[in-house]
C-alpha cells in the first residue's frame, strides 16, 4: 500500500472543497471498513482520503416534524443499533443490526459509508430500498434527495457524483406497516449476506396492501420484485398465495453465482426465505412497522 | 476408580492463569512484530503468478530504480552467499527464492528492500518475471500418474533413514509411500459377510495464527555471527537448519523467540528465517520480513486429502479386514508432509481390533502451496474418513453407532494396527463417557416440518511423533528464586505455565514464582520443536528431570556447606551458608528421548510406535433446516484421554479451541484455487468461526486418566479436540436427514444439494 494524505474534514463545506470530481484518487470516507479491504487487496489506491467521521452535524438520530426518522450520515452502525428512536420508529432497522458484520465493525462503520459503498452483498441497501427510505445528498450544487433503490446503478456504482456527499438518510413514518428482513449467510454467522429477503407490507382485513419486497445480494443491485408485489397486492394471505409468490419469485430471479452461493442454490433460497419473511410478516413476531 | 494423582505439593492440578496473561491482556507483551533494529531493512517479497513454469526472466532495472528502494533481489544474488540455497526438514526441495523454475502461485521468487515497508511494497510492482508455462497438477490422486513432474529430481534431506531410497528419482511427484500389512485383507474381504468401500475427501485449509509469519536477521559477516529473531514454534530446527545452510556452527547463530501469536503447525522449520538471513548477510544490514494474512496462504496449509477405505465386515458388525489408501496433497514442497503420511498412516485404520489391516499411504508433489504440520498432523483426515464410514456401517446393518464401536474398540493390551501394544489409551473409557454426556441410551426427539434433528458421536486417536528430544535447564539463584530455561514455544497453549508449575511441584515452590525464559538458543537448551502435542510429555519429562536434578545438587551443597543434606530450610540458607554471603547459582539439566523402534520396512510394523497415545471424540446434536442445508449445532461435547492434566483450566481452553477450529474447517473453511492461484486468501472471504458459530451448548472434559510415562501421568492435548468433530456433526446430519456427505467443508449448500439428489433418487426409484 503506498502511503496517501488522510485528512479529517472538520465540517460538510471544507470536506466538498477538498474533493476534486476530477481526480478519482481523492476520496471520501466514513468509517473506512470497507474501503480498507479494497486497499488491503489492492483494488483501490488512494492519494487522499477525506475523513466525514468527525463532522458533528452528520452524526445525529432524530425525527422531522412530520414524522419521518432522519439519520445523519455520519452514525455508526451501533449507535443506530443501540438507539431507542430507531427502535421505536423501525425495530427492524435495530434487528438487522444485531447480524450485520460484528460489533468491532459496527462501531466503525458508518451509515453513509454503508450505502454509498455499492457493494451488492450488503443488508442495509436492501432493507431501507423496500423501506422506502431515501438519502439527502449535499454537493456544492445543493441538495437532493434520492430514493435508496435508485441510489444504485450498478456493481460498485452508485448515483452519486464524485463530488457529492450522504448527508442523512430519511426513513418515511411506517405507519404500523409490518416490516421484516431476513438474512441468509452461508459461511461464518457474521458473513455478508448470500441473500438478503427485505420486505414492508400491511395487512388489512387479512389482505396484503402496500406490498414492498426487495432482495439483496443475487444481483448487481438491490432488486425489488414489483411482479410480485403485484402478485400479492390486495390478495388474500393464505397460503395458497405465499407459495404462488414465491413460485413468481423463484421463476424471475435470475442470479449471478458468487462465492457465497451458486446461482441455483440461490434460487432455491429466494423461494424458501420469501415464504418466511411472508409468514413472519403474518405472525408479525415483531414485525409490525 | 481414581487414577489421578495427587499433588504433594498441590502445584500440580492447580488452575492457574497462564503466567503471561496479564501482559498479553494489558498489550505489554512483546512480540517480534514490535522489534526494529538500528539501520533495519523491510522486506517485501514478490510472487509468482503461475502455477508451474521455467523462469526465463526476472527483470528488477524498474524496481531498483523507485526511490527509497535499498535493493532488489533474486535467487543468482543469494547463490553467491549460498551457493545451495536449499531447505526443508524432509526434502532439501525448497529454495529460498525461486531457481529456474517457479511450482506454485505465490511462491517468492524477488525480493525488494527498503527502509519503508510501504516503499518495498509498492516497488514489487515494477518487478517484471517471464515465464515459460508447464502444466501444472493441483489433485492427489492425478498426481500419482501426471506427466507433470513436480521436482525434476527429489532431494531427501539426510534427517530421516526412510527417505534415502528416494535420493535422485525422477519422473516421480511421490515424496514418501508407506506400506503397512497385517494380516491377509484380500482373504478378509473374502470371508466376510459385507464389504464396504467409500471414498472419502478433506479441502486444503490454512492455520491462520491471528499473527502473520514474521522474522529478523542480523548477520554480522565480521564475527560470522546471525542472531535471528522470529516467532517460530522450532528455535532449535531454525539454528541447525541455517547452520547447515551457511556452512556455519550452531554457535554462530542465535535464535530469539519472543511471544508468539499463535502457530498451530503453521511456523515450524524454516518458514523466513532463510530468507531474511541470506537477505541481511547481502545488505549487510538487518532484515525483516512481516507476512500480511494474504501472505500466510502462500507459505503453508493444511494436506487435502483422498482416502479410499474398504472395511469386511461381519454381520454381527465386526470388522474384520480394512484396507486404506490415502493420498496426501502436499503441495509444491514437501514440507514435514512426509511426516504426516507416515505416522498417521500408522493409525489410518482407526481405533479398532481389526485382525487384517493394510494402509497405503501416499505423499504428493503438486502446484499448490505446501501442506505441512496443522494441528492433529493428519489424524482430523484420516478420522474424517473411518468415523464416516463405521456410521454408514452401522445404517445398513442396523446397529446402534454406539453398539458398533463398542464391537470394534481396541483395549488396552492388544496389538493396534502396527503391532504396538495399546497402553494407557482410555478408548473405552472416553466413548463410554462421551456416552453418557449425549445421554445415548435415551432415544433422540425427532422434530416434524422442515427442520430436522440428529445426534452424532465419533472417536479418533493418534500416535504422538517418536523419537524427538527435548533438554530443559532449572537454574537457582542465590536468594532460592528459580529460574527455567527451555526451547518450547509457548505460542499461546499455556506450556511456559504448565512447566513451571512442574518445576514448583518438584521443588516445592510456587508455580506464579518460577521465571520461564524464552526461547533463545544462546541460553536455552535444545528442543526438537513444539508440535504435535509434544511438549507436556516430551519437555514436561525433561523439566522434571531437570527440577530433580536440581533438587538433588541442592542436597549435597546443603551436605558440603555443613547443613546436612535433608536440609529443609529455604534454599537460600543452604547458598548464605557455603558462599559466605548471598551468592552463587546452582543448575540442573534434564534431557529426555522415548524409546521408539522404527517400522520395519518389508510390512511397516513396530512393537513400539509411539511413546503415548492421544484419544479424542466428540458427540453432536444438531438440527438440518431441509430446505436449505443450513445446520444448527445445539450441543458438542468434546472428550478426552490427556492423562492427568497438570492444568485442567488451561487444558480446557486447549480442548474449546482446538474443537472450534475443527468446526471451521468441517463447515465453513476452504482455499479456493482458480489455476493454483488462491481466490480467497483474506478473512473476508475465507471464513473461521466467530462466536456465534460456536455451537450453543459446548461442552469439554477431560476424563480419568494417568499415562505412566508421562510427567506427573501427564500427556499431550493440543490436538486431540480437533480429532472427532468433522465426522460427528457429519453423522449427525445422516442421522437428521439421512445424507451421507463425504467431502469437507459441509456447506450448506453442500447439504441441500445431498438432500435434493437423495430426494431425486427417491423419487426416481
Amino acid at each position: 500500500m503506498k502511503s496517501f494524505d488522510f485528512f479529517e474534514a472538520p465540517s460538510v463545506e471544507i470536506a466538498l472543497d477538498s474533493l476534486d470530481v476530477d481526480d478519482l484518487q481523492i476520496r471520501p470516507q466514513g468509517g473506512g471498513t470497507a474501503l480498507m479491504l479494497m486497499m488491503k487487496s489492492g483494488v483501490y489506491q488512494p492519494s487522499k482520503l477525506v475523513s466525514l467521521r468527525g463532522i458533528k452535524e452528520l452524526r445525529d438520530i432524530r425525527l422531522s416534524q412530520t414524522g419521518e426518522l432522519i439519520i445523519g450520515s455520519m452514525t455508526s452502525l451501533s449507535e443506530i443499533e443501540h438507539s431507542e428512536l430507531v427502535r421505536s420508529h423501525a425495530p427492524v432497522i435495530s434487528d438487522t443490526m444485531k447480524r450485520l458484520a460484528n460489533v468491532r465493525v459496527r462501531n466503525i462503520a458508518r451509515l453513509g459509508g454503508a450505502l454509498a459503498h455499492g457493494d451488492p452483498h450488503m443488508d442495509l441497501p436492501p432493507l431501507l430500498s423496500a423501506l422506502g427510505a431515501t438519502v439527502i445528498t449535499i454537493s456544492k450544487n445543493g441538495r437532493r434527495s434520492i430514493e435508496v433503490i435508485d441510489l444504485y446503478k450498478g456493481y460498485y456504482e452508485t448515483a452519486l457524483k464524485a463530488d457529492e456527499l450522504i448527508e442523512s438518510v430519511c426513513i418515511p413514518n411506517l405507519n404500523n406497516s409490518r416490516c421484516v428482513y431476513l438474512k441468509c449467510t452461508t459461511r461464518s454467522a457474521e458473513d455478508w449476506p448470500a441473500l438478503g429477503v427485505a420486505l414492508k407490507l400491511k395487512i388489512i382485513n387479512n389482505h396484503f396492501i402496500d406490498v414492498h419486497i426487495v432482495f439483496g445480494s443475487i444481483g448487481e443491485v438491490p432488486l425489488e420484485m414489483k411482479q410480485v408485489q403485484d402478485l400479492l397486492e390486495g390478495k388474500h394471505a393464505s397460503n395458497d398465495t405465499l407459495d404462488a409468490a414465491c413460485e413468481l419469485a423463484y421463476s424471475l430471479v435470475e442470479p449471478s453465482g458468487d462465492a457465497l452461493g451458486s446461482a441455483e442454490y440461490k434460487k432455491e433460497l429466494v423461494k424458501v426465505y420469501l415464504k418466511r419473511a411472508l409468514v413472519q410478516a403474518i405472525n408479525h413476531e415483531g414485525a409490525v412497522k | 476408580m481414581n487414577a489421578r494423582i495427587q499433588s504433594q505439593f498441590g502445584e500440580i492440578g492447580r488452575k492457574i492463569s497462564r503466567l503471561e496473561a496479564k501482559s498479553k491482556v494489558t498489550g505489554k507483551a512483546k512480540y517480534t512484530h514490535h522489534l526494529k533494529l538500528p539501520g533495519m531493512l523491510y522486506a517485501k517479497v514478490f510472487r509468482s503468478t503461475v502455477a508451474h513454469g521455467r523462469i526465463i526472466k526476472v527483470d528488477v532495472t524498474e524496481a531498483k530504480k523507485v526511490e527509497g528502494v535499498y535493493d532488489v533481489l533474486i535467487s543468482v544474488d543469494i547463490m553467491k552467499f549460498i551457493p545451495e540455497p536449499y531447505y526443508g526438514p524432509a526434502f532439501l526441495d525448497q529454495p529460498i527464492l525461486a531457481i529456474d523454475k517457479v511450482r506454485y502461485v505465490g511462491e517468492p521468487v524477488a525480493v525488494v528492500l527498503s527502509t519503508d515497508p510501504h516503499i518495498a511494497e509498492y516497488a514489487t510492482q515494477f518487478i517484471e518475471a517471464e515465464y515459460e508455462e508447464l502444466p501444472a497438477v493441483y489433485d492427489e490422486l492425478e498426481a500419482m500418474t501426471s506427466k507433470a513432474i513436480v521436482h525434476d529430481e527429489l532431494r531427501p534431506s539426510g534427517t530421516f533413514p526412510d527417505l534415502k531410497h528416494l535420493m535422485g528419482k525422477k519422473n516421480t511427484n511421490i515424496a514418501l509411500d508407506y506400506h503397512l500389512k497385517r494380516g491377509d485383507v484380500e482373504q478378509s474381504f473374502k470371508d466376510a459377510d459385507f464389504v464396504f468401500e467409500h471414498t472419502f475427501k478433506t479441502q486444503q485449509v490454512m492455520h491462520t495464527p491471528l499473527e502473520p509469519m514474521v522474522s529478523l536477521a542480523d548477520v554480522n559477516l565480521n564475527e560470522q555471527h546471525v542472531t535471528i529473531y522470529s516467532a517460530t514454534q522450532s528455535p532449535s530446527f531454525v539454528r541447525l537448519e541455517i547452520a547447515r545452510l551457511l556452512g556455519w556452527s550452531e554457535n554462530q547463530v542465535r535464535v530469539i523467540v519472543p511471544h508468539l501469536g499463535g502457530g498451530f503447525g503453521a511456523k515450524l522449520y524454516i518458514k523466513l528465517e532463510a530468507l531474511v538471513t541470506a537477505l541481511s548477510m547481502i545488505a549487510g544490514k538487518p532484515v525483516k520480513l512481516s507476512q500480511t494474512m494474504e501472505e500466510q496462504f502462500y507459505t503453508i496449509t493444511k494436506h487435502p486429502t483422498t482416502f479410499k477405505i474398504k472395511s469386511a465386515v461381519n454381520k454381527s458388525g465386526k470388522i474384520i479386514g480394512r484396507r486404506c489408501d490415502v493420498w496426501w496433497n502436499g503441495g509444491a514442497y514437501a514440507d514435514i508432509g512426509p511426516r504426516v503420511t507416515q505416522k498417521s498412516g500408522f493409525t489410518a485404520a482407526g481405533p479398532y481390533d481389526i485382525e487384517n489391516v493394510e494402509i497405503e499411504s501416499y505423499a504428493l508433489y503438486t502446484n499448490r502451496p505446501p501442506s505441512g504440520a496443522l494441528r492433529g498432523f493428519g489424524i482430523p483426515q484420516l478420522v474424517w474418513a473411518y468415523e464416516r464410514q463405521i456410521d454408514i456401517i452401522a445404517h445398513e446393518l442396523s446397529i446402534d453407532p454406539l453398539e458398533i464401536r463398542r464391537i470394534n474398540l481396541l483395549k488396552n493390551g492388544r496389538p493396534q494396527a502396527t503391532g504396538t501394544i495399546m497402553k494407557d489409551a482410555a478408548l473405552d473409557l472416553v466413548l463410554e463417557r462421551l456416552a453418557t454426556r449425549m445421554n445415548w441410551s435415551s432415544t433422540h426427539p425427532k422434530r416434524n416440518g422442515s427442520i430436522k434433528s440428529g445426534r452424532g458421536i465419533a472417536i479418533g486417536f493418534k500416535a504422538s511423533v517418536a523419537p524427538t528430544t527435548s533438554t530443559a535447564l532449572v537454574t537457582i539463584n542465590a536468594d532460592g528464586s528459580c529460574i527455567l530455561s527451555m526451547s518450547s514455544v509457548d505460542m499461546g497453549q499455556g506450556s511456559d505455565t504448565a512447566m513451571a508449575q512442574i518445576v514448583a511441584e518438584v521443588l516445592h515452590l510456587k508455580s506464579e514464582n518460577i521465571r520461564v525464559v524464552n526461547p533463545d538458543t544462546d541460553s536455552t537448551p535444545y528442543d526438537m520443536a513444539t508440535l504435535g502435542s509434544r511438549s507436556v510429555f516430551h519437555m514436561g519429562n525433561a523439566v522434571k528431570l531437570a527440577a530433580e536434578d536440581a533438587k538433588n545438587k541442592l542436597k549435597l551443597l546443603a551436605k558440603d556447606a555443613g547443613l546436612g543434606e535433608d536440609y529443609a530450610g529455604p534454599f537460600s540458607d543452604i547458598f548464605t551458608k557455603k558462599y559466605g554471603m548471598q551468592a552463587g547459582t546452582l543448575v540442573g539439566f534434564g534431557a529426555y528421548i522415548p524409546s521408539y523402534t522404527p517400522p520395519d520396512k518389508k510390512d511397516g510394523s513396530t512393537t513400539n510406535a509411539t511413546p503415548f497415545w492421544m484419544v479424542g471424540a466428540t458427540g453432536v446434536e444438531l438440527e438440518v433446516d431441509s430446505e436449505t442445508g443450513h445446520i444448527n449445532i445445539l450441543k458438542m461435547i468434546n472428550i478426552v484421554d490427556c492423562g492427568n492434566p497438570l492444568n485442567p483450566a488451561i487444558v480446557e481452553t486447549q480442548l474449546s479451541g482446538a474443537a472450534i477450529m475443527q468446526v471451521g474447517f468441517s463447515l465453513t473453511e476452504i482455499m479456493k484455487l482458480d489455476n493454483g492461484q488462491v481466490t480467497n486468501a483474506s478473512f473476508s472471504d475465507y471464513k473461521i468461526p466467530g462466536f456465534n458459530d460456536i455451537p450453543i451448548a459446548f461442552e469439554n472434559e477431560m476424563i480419568d486418566s494417568y499415562q505412566s510415562n508421562g510427567p506427573f501421568g501427564a500427556k499431550g492435548v493440543g490436538e486431540s479436540a480437533t480429532f472427532g468433530v468433522s465426522p460427528a456433526i457429519a453423522n449427525a446430519i445422516q442421522d437428521a436427514v439421512g445424507v451421507s456427505l463425504s467431502e469437507l467443508p459441509m456447506t450448506p449448500e453442500s447439504i441441500f444439494k445431498a438432500i435434493k439428489n437423495q430426494h431425486n433418487k427417491r423419487a426416481g426409484a
